[in-house]
């Protein structure tokens, strides 16, 4: 199935020839119907409910002790999180849940606040108490929490359905950065970003394109990741530059096949024994429709891998996330031996901890 | 391009909404909830000397910092209170309990004492505006010309800065009037025979001298405030560090009280305050800290708090209660503008550390820790961030937190070379013991290099540091003024 999630009549009159919105063989916007419709932030939710400044504070008390009485146990079973960290994201929820913030910060603890002031919070205290338990008991992440990730320099929506974007990923962008830069073809041309989850790099890769002609289409297989990505382009307003599409990696791009200047992906790439030991807040609720890369963590990156020669005009470029070096080499040596001819310039490069977590190259 | 595409505006970031709460008048307040001074605890005090001496020696205090001997007679009563933001008030707080009315009148003179001293001082300190004059006639006269817009670039610059200087004339007109009323004033408490508030001023310049008066150029409520924040980065943002000396927990609570203390400070002067870096204590408190105080002149007078500072208190983590000294030091990194010339750092001379997760990374893990460690190789200097919610974030801050301390790094350095630079530098030593605060077995706040003092602690470490402050400013104004001639 195919659709562009939200074309607008009169924005794709205005891009066609080079960008149509609508795919050519597709019935669009029939997914309006189907998509389910995103979570707002809590730092974007009016702040509709009051608590007086008594009942917020002793939450407070309440979740800080929760907090402090996790210490080590969650890192030293899996590398969760330890008090420090909980502690940090505690306030940040306060952060996007009050109103007026600073009113719980420590350093006005002494000031004549009234305890009966009534406070406007962006969620009902109920909801507070409920969204740090399941942080706590339930391990669920904290960007599920509030409904946003910080990645980069974007804000990013996110919901169960739908992955956290990690901090490697951050560099995938750098990457892109440094290929168009000097490159006016690649700068003006068609992107893709498949399975897009958040939106991420789609948001990312189109804000580096600029002003220009250059136009982003990010794809993915979840309808919720369909609509999450819609969203958040919504929110950066970048609408007419991106086209979000659901549907399995390149099929929903027939129409464009043979025409990408470039494309990323972060394909799921975890090898399917490995899920359930993962950390909590992973294995437990984020989609394993964006982990799960199949008996080695393959499967995805070599689909992508194949299709990349088809889909990318000569001289585009890709960059693909891996899961480090053993499937790093393995993508470049298939590139090298199996699709012979079909790539050129192809580079392993490393993440910020040293791991080599990228394959980056050339379409022949 | 459509119009669509000139709006690719991001969500804004969320910054923490701080309420700036405004200092307000303390004086009032101070002398009433003062209590009386327990003996006990102060066992210099000897009887206040009669009144008009007292008066004498409190004007000198601020003109010519002759503190000591004030503190030794007087028992260390004086308190230098901010009335508002334009003038220093000298109110001795016994006063009031015997006579409120006293400090009233006392305190309105001497404002107006201290405000032209003040202003004087700005004079020396700030070009002639005298030399615009000349250039004024210049402008003028090129704007009566009748080809002056055939070359429009040209005259717009013409007409912009004639504009500028004229501003300037009339803000010094201005200021030259209230002068005049404030020396009226002066001369009624002469009439009043008020011996002691006659003035002396610096250089032997006539009161009533036009040539003196056309100098001051800015308004009066901002010349006190020029004259002590005459420093060249002292407009600048800042940051101040925070960090715990030796002794485990108790200096780690130390540290984080002093970091609460700035916090409050700078947000009840209406800075914004962010915190970048923090690193918690193990028990309690924190190993250091680093927030950004944003606002103007920010470094102009957190820079009178670098150094260490000391606390005597019975400890409440020693299960015996013994009294324990600690230390804090603090240091104070102005944030230079654009305007600055500012160290050029080679991407290549640096080390960038970021948290990982450990183990393979990538979708294996999700955390919201981000810490960004820079190192600048050559230097060893380093900064890290790790309170901003994503990676990108951390770096920048700590990027901005490192060229920071390389350009303060470079000022220090050439500042030695031509050892010009006395005051900020000479006067502020990171390592240098500068005030103590004393919790038991008495109570007091004590600054070790102005000599000034509060005996309530508590209001101290609620951030109503700008009594030590200003009295610091004045104190190495006067040095360097004493330097100058
Ligand atoms: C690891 S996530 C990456 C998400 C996002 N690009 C990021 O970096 O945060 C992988 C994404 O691929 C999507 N996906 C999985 N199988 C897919 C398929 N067959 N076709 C398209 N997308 C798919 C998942 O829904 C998920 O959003």
């Amino acid at each position: 199935m195919k659709s562009s999630s939200f074309a607008r009549p009169s924005l794709s009159s205005i891009l066609q020839p080079v960008f149509s919105l609508r795919p050519k063989h597709g019935r669009p916007i029939i997914c309006s119907t189907i998509l389910p419709k995103p979570h707002t932030p809590i730092y974007l939710r009016p702040p509709a409910f009051q608590a007086t400044l008594s009942e917020l504070k002793k939450w407070h008390i309440w979740a800080k002790n929760q907090a402090t009485s996790v210490g080590s146990t969650f890192s030293d079973l899996d590398n969760g999180p330890d008090s420090t960290l909980l502690h940090r994201e505690l306030n940040w929820l306060v952060e996007d849940a009050l109103e007026q913030p600073a009113i719980l910060l420590p350093q006005n603890s002494r000031n004549n606040y009234d305890d009966a002031t009534p406070l406007s919070i962006r969620a009902c205290l109920d909801d507070l108490y409920k969204l740090w338990k399941q942080r706590i008991e339930e391990r669920r992440p904290f960007q599920y929490v509030v409904g946003c990730e910080h990645w980069r320099d974007l804000i990013l929506s996110v919901e169960e359905g739908v992955l956290i974007p990690r901090p490697e990923t951050e560099m995938i962008l750098d990457l892109v950065d440094n290929a168009v830069k000097g490159n006016e073809e690649l700068k003006n041309g068609l992107w893709a970003d498949l399975g897009t989850g958040s939106g991420a790099l789609a948001i990312g890769v189109a804000r580096i394109l600029g002003l220009g002609c250059g136009r982003v289409f990010a794809t993915d297989l979840s309808p919720i990741a369909v609509a999450v990505a819609s969203y958040n382009v919504e929110r950066y307003n970048l609408q007419d530059r991106i086209a979000v599409r659901l549907g399995s990696w390149f099929d929903p791009l027939k129409d464009v096949q043979g025409e990408l200047s470039g494309f990323v992906s972060n394909p799921p790439y975890i090898p399917s024994e490995d899920i359930n030991g993962l950390q909590a807040e992973v294995s437990k609720h984020e989609p394993r429709l964006a982990l799960d890369g199949g008996a080695n963590g393959m499967n995805d990156l070599i689909h992508l891998c194949n299709g990349a020669a088809s889909m990318l005009k000569p001289g585009g470029f890709f960059a693909f996330e891996t899961n480090g070096e053993k499937q790093s080499k393995f993508l470049v040596d298939y590139m090298h031996t199996k699709v012979k001819g079909s790539f050129y310039g192809v580079n392993i490069i490393s993440d910020f901890a040293g791991i080599q977590r990228f394959v980056t190259g050339y379409r022949a | 391009m459509t119009d669509q595409d000139t709006i690719v505006s991001s969500p804004p970031k969320k910054k923490v909404a701080r309420t700036a709460k405004k200092i307000t008048a303390p004086t009032k307040k101070e002398s009433q909830t003062r209590p009386p001074l327990a003996k006990s605890h102060r066992p210099a005090v000897v009887s206040p000397a009669p009144k008009k001496e007292r008066s004498r020696r409190t004007l000198n205090y601020l003109l010519r910092s002759s503190k000591e001997e004030i503190d030794k007679q007087e028992g260390r009563l004086l308190v230098i209170d901010r009335v508002d933001s334009d003038v220093m008030v000298l109110s001795p707080p016994y006063l009031d309990i015997q006579n409120p009315r006293i400090v009233e009148t006392v305190s309105v003179r001497r404002n107006n004492a201290t405000s032209i001293q003040h202003s004087l001082k700005v004079q020396a300190k700030r070009p002639p505006l005298e030399k615009l004059i000349p250039r004024l006639e210049i402008l003028s006269e090129q704007l009566n010309k009748p080809d002056l817009w055939d070359d429009p670039a040209r005259a717009g610059k013409i007409s912009r800065e004639h504009g500028s200087i004229m501003g300037k004339m009339k803000e010094v007109n201005a200021f030259e009037q209230e002068l005049f009323e404030h020396i009226d004033m002066i001369k009624l408490a002469r009439e009043d025979n008020d011996a002691e508030l006659e003035l002396t001023w610096p250089n032997g310049t006539e009161t009533g001298s036009p040539k003196a008066l056309l100098q001051l150029r800015t308004h009066i409520k901002e010349k006190e405030l020029e004259a002590l924040l005459a420093g060249e980065q002292d407009p600048c943002s800042c940051f101040i560090e925070v960090q715990a000396g030796a002794g485990g927990t108790e200096s780690m609570d130390w540290a984080s009280m002093v970091m609460q203390m700035y916090i409050k400070w700078a947000e009840g002067r209406g800075f914004g305050v962010t915190v970048v870096d923090e690193m918690p204590g193990e028990m309690a408190g924190i190993k250091r800290a680093t927030i950004k105080v944003d606002g103007e002149y920010a470094f102009g007078y957190a820079k009178a708090e670098v150094g260490a500072h000391r606390l005597v208190r019975i400890s409440p983590f020693d299960s015996n209660k013994r009294r324990h000294t600690s230390f804090a030091s603090v240091a104070v990194i102005p944030i230079l503008s654009d305007g600055y010339s500012r160290v050029q750092i080679n991407e290549s001379d640096l080390k960038i550390e970021r948290y990982r997760a450990g183990g393979p990374g990538g979708q294996h893990a999700n955390t919201t820790e981000s810490a960004v460690r820079i190192t600048h190789i050559p230097t060893g200097i380093t900064a890290t961030c790790q309170n901003e919610r994503s990676q990108h974030q951390n770096k920048a801050s700590a990027m901005a937190v490192l060229q920071s301390r390389l350009d303060h790094l470079e000022t220090e350095r050439q500042a030695q070379i031509n050892a010009e630079h006395t005051v900020s530098l000479t006067d502020i030593n990171f390592g240098s013991q500068i005030r103590s605060y004393v919790l038991h077995p008495y109570r007091m706040v004590k600054d070790h290099r102005t000599d000034y003092e509060v005996s309530d602690p508590d209001s101290v470490l609620q951030g109503d540091l700008d009594g030590f402050i200003l009295s610091f400013l004045s104190a190495s104004l006067d040095k360097n003024k004493d330097e100058d001639l």
